[in-house]
């Protein structure tokens, strides 16, 4: 059996490129169905998303893989097979499964460790079960790369950071207040990053939204998308003591909120802690404000700077999911080996027994008839010394053939016993 | 001081133990629907208090303030007017977590000034005096998580700051969390540090007659005990956290290791028996 993965993805190809060799959703069932009845082709799976498009196939030993997906492309698709040349990376056998699982793992993402890969993996997995394009060994192959991504992702922080500044917003209310639940925001000023921020706190727990701006009509409408209460502009900051997280976005060229009027909130607010978030340019709150006690503000560079922060600390979380990435497909090639010496396994069984069989007949034509006791004890007695004979070639076979340099050991035992490829 | 007027001032010290209860009760589940009944308690103890003092002047013919019971008695009270005055005049009920627990304290030290018979058992003995050691031991523990955590708090408080996350910002957990953890443990602490102290005034009581509050190391006792009760004041009323709290907390720690340090003979004295 032969297993080989053919593709592009964002880092190979650019998206003109991506998009000619995309297979959407409503033709990718007949298009597996087409692949898998070409010559020779066992199983075939697709992943097509907008970053990447991978053809994964196994075929029988005689036939050659690269020039299958070759034809396969050059029938679906109309983009000349030299302009894509470049851009292809194929990938056999060992290392075909490495990428797999790299993928799954989301370490190939273009944003590492984004957790949607292995989604459209498990869609592209569906679509080819369904279709009976993916049947048996392959089956096992990809059940295996969700268990290794489930793995990385459970045991490294590759996924625990935010990567947007909308979220890093969300995580850093989660640091400075823990829970969020019966939390109290406030909108000032209206803009699209603190309409998704706010969405994003109040998914996460958060209770009760204030809206405020200038015209307060865009107030209301804003108020009721979030099921909150619009506060007229001139009194926004006698709400402020009730406000836990604060979103400027105001189109102010002026400071709306001064170092001595937070003094004033957090003495209301007993010291309990506040956070501002100052997504407006200019800012809207005066950068002073964070040598508060117990106030944390943050503007658009300084989540930026969070996102930055975070996206270094998942590359160092990549390392180690690396790691467990390799040791995962050391194993599978390990199992897989142990698979492959079975027929050899088999041939040293079938051919001990028919020696035993053959010596037994001998005795029997030489010293019988034997009473049917005498016959049942002379089966027993030769099975037992041939298992005997044969459980330590049987035991060295399976332990050798899960070694990268067992292959010699295998070839001697073979030839010990007469035994054929 | 008279046998009448020790009695008006415990009926006074079992009303302030309401206000003391109620402290505990704010402190550790964050209840403070009993505040009504505490107050009330607690002005009824005044009245008793009052008649205390007047009972004493009146068989003493003098001004009772000639010893440091009656002084402290005196002192309890006038705290006690004064807060329920505060309190009529601002309504300022977050006041109380200090004050009762204040008044309470002192003025069951000031009932301990006619001492009373020996030990009626060497064993009951023994035993008080483990219960005091196991509930300082506790409150210690608590005091040592509230340290920590308020140390913690000040790590990633910094990380906050600073806007750029480092190792701490990732493995330390959130203020929230530490804040909770902070409230939960020092108001535990607070508990078993206020019932060890009314453990070991009875015990000492009874142990060295009236000599016992001039001894010093009972005096260290007390003021560890008062740096504590304003830490909870402090944290309570004012919301303190971070560095301050941090710093109080860690003050509060040092002291109350030189209370150890100085009651070292208490345990030695329980092994000995």
């Amino acid at each position: 059996m032969k297993l080989l993965l053919t593709g592009v993805s964002h880092k190979t190809a650019p998206v003109e490129v991506r998009e000619c060799l995309a297979f959407p959703e409503d033709s990718l069932a007949s298009a597996l169905k087409d692949l898998r009845t070409r010559a020779g082709v066992t199983e075939a799976v697709i992943l097509s998303t907008c970053n990447r498009v991978e053809i994964t196939i196994t075929t029988e030993d005689g036939v050659d893989p690269q020039s299958t997906v070759d034809a396969f492309l050059a029938d679906h698709k109309t983009i000349s097979s030299d302009s894509i040349a470049a851009h292809l990376y194929r990938y056999e056998g060992r290392e075909a499964i490495h990428h797999l699982f790299r993928v799954a793992a989301s370490l190939d993402s273009m944003v590492v460790g984004e957790p949607q890969i292995l989604g459209q993996l498990k869609a592209a997995y569906n679509t080819a079960k369904e279709t009976g394009a993916v049947c048996g060994w392959m089956d096992g192959l990809l059940t295996r790369a969700f268990n290794v991504a489930k793995r990385v992702r459970s045991e490294t922080g590759i996924g625990q950071m935010a990567v947007s500044v909308s979220y890093a917003a969300v995580e850093l209310a989660r640091k400075i207040f823990g829970s969020l639940n019966g939390r109290t925001i406030m909108i000032v000023g209206a803009g699209k990053m603190s309409e998704l921020a706010a969405r994003h706190l109040r998914r996460s727990g958060a209770t009760h939204v204030f809206v405020t701006n200038r015209t307060y009509e865009r107030a209301i409408e804003l108020a009721k998308l979030f099921q909150g209460t619009p506060v007229e502009y001139s009194r926004f900051q006698s709400t402020l003591p009730e406000v836990d997280i604060l979103i400027a976005s105001s189109g102010a060229t002026e400071y709306i909120l001064r170092k001595e009027e937070m003094q004033r909130v957090i003495a209301a607010r007993r010291n309990k802690p506040a956070f501002l978030i100052d997504i407006a340019v200019p800012r809207n709150i005066d950068p002073a404000i964070n040598d508060l006690d117990n106030v944390f503000l943050y503007d658009i560079d300084d989540l930026q700077e969070v996102v930055n922060a975070n996206l270094r600390e998942r590359m160092k979380e990549a390392d180690r999911a690396e790691e467990l990435v390799t040791e995962e497909v050391e194993r599978m090639m390990a199992r897989l080996k142990v698979v492959e010496i079975t027929p050899t396994i088999v041939g040293l069984q079938e051919q001990l027994e028919s020696i035993r069989a053959a010596e037994v007949e001998k005795v029997k034509r030489r010293y019988g008839p034997f009473t049917e006791q005498q016959q049942e004890a002379l089966e027993a007695a030769t099975r037992a010394i041939i298992n005997k004979v044969a459980h330590g070639p049987i035991s060295e076979l399976r332990v050798q053939a899960g070694k990268p340099d067992g292959a010699h050991a295998v070839a001697l035992i073979k030839k010990v016993f007469h035994l054929q490829d | 001081m008279a046998e009448m007027s020790v009695i008006w001032l415990r009926v006074a010290a079992a009303l302030y133990s309401l206000g003391l209860l109620h402290s505990i009760l704010m402190l550790v589940r964050r209840r403070e629907h009993l505040f009504g009944v505490a107050l009330g308690a607690f002005a009824l103890g005044a009245v008793f208090h009052f008649v205390s003092i007047v009972d004493e002047g009146i068989l003493s013919n003098r001004c009772p303030i000639a010893n440091t019971y009656e002084t402290l008695s005196m002192c309890s009270f006038l705290v006690a007017i004064l807060y329920l005055f505060v309190q009529w005049r601002y309504k300022m009920a977050s006041l109380s977590a200090f004050i009762f627990p204040l008044v309470f304290v002192m003025s069951l030290m000031a009932t301990l000034g006619n001492p009373v018979g020996a030990w009626s058992n060497p064993v009951v003995r023994n035993v008080w005096l483990t219960v005091h050691i196991v509930l300082v031991l506790l409150g210690i523990a608590a005091l040592v998580v509230t340290a920590v955590a308020s140390l913690l708090y000040l790590f990633q408080e910094r990380e906050l700051k600073a806007k750029k996350p480092r190792k701490f910002y990732y493995r330390l957990p959130a203020l929230g969390t530490l804040d909770d953890l902070i409230s939960r443990s020092m108001g535990v602490g607070f508990v078993l540090m206020t019932l060890a102290v009314i453990a070991a005034s009875t015990w000492a009581f009874i142990e060295h007659k009236t000599a016992w509050i001039s001894q010093p190391d009972i005096a260290i006792s007390f003021f560890t005990w008062g740096t504590y009760l304003v830490l909870v004041f402090l944290r309570t009323t004012a919301g303190w956290r971070g560095r301050k709290a941090a710093i109080m907390t860690v003050t509060v720690l040092g002291f109350s290791a030189i209370t150890w340090v100085a009651h070292s003979r208490l345990g030695a004295m329980l092994l000995h028996q």
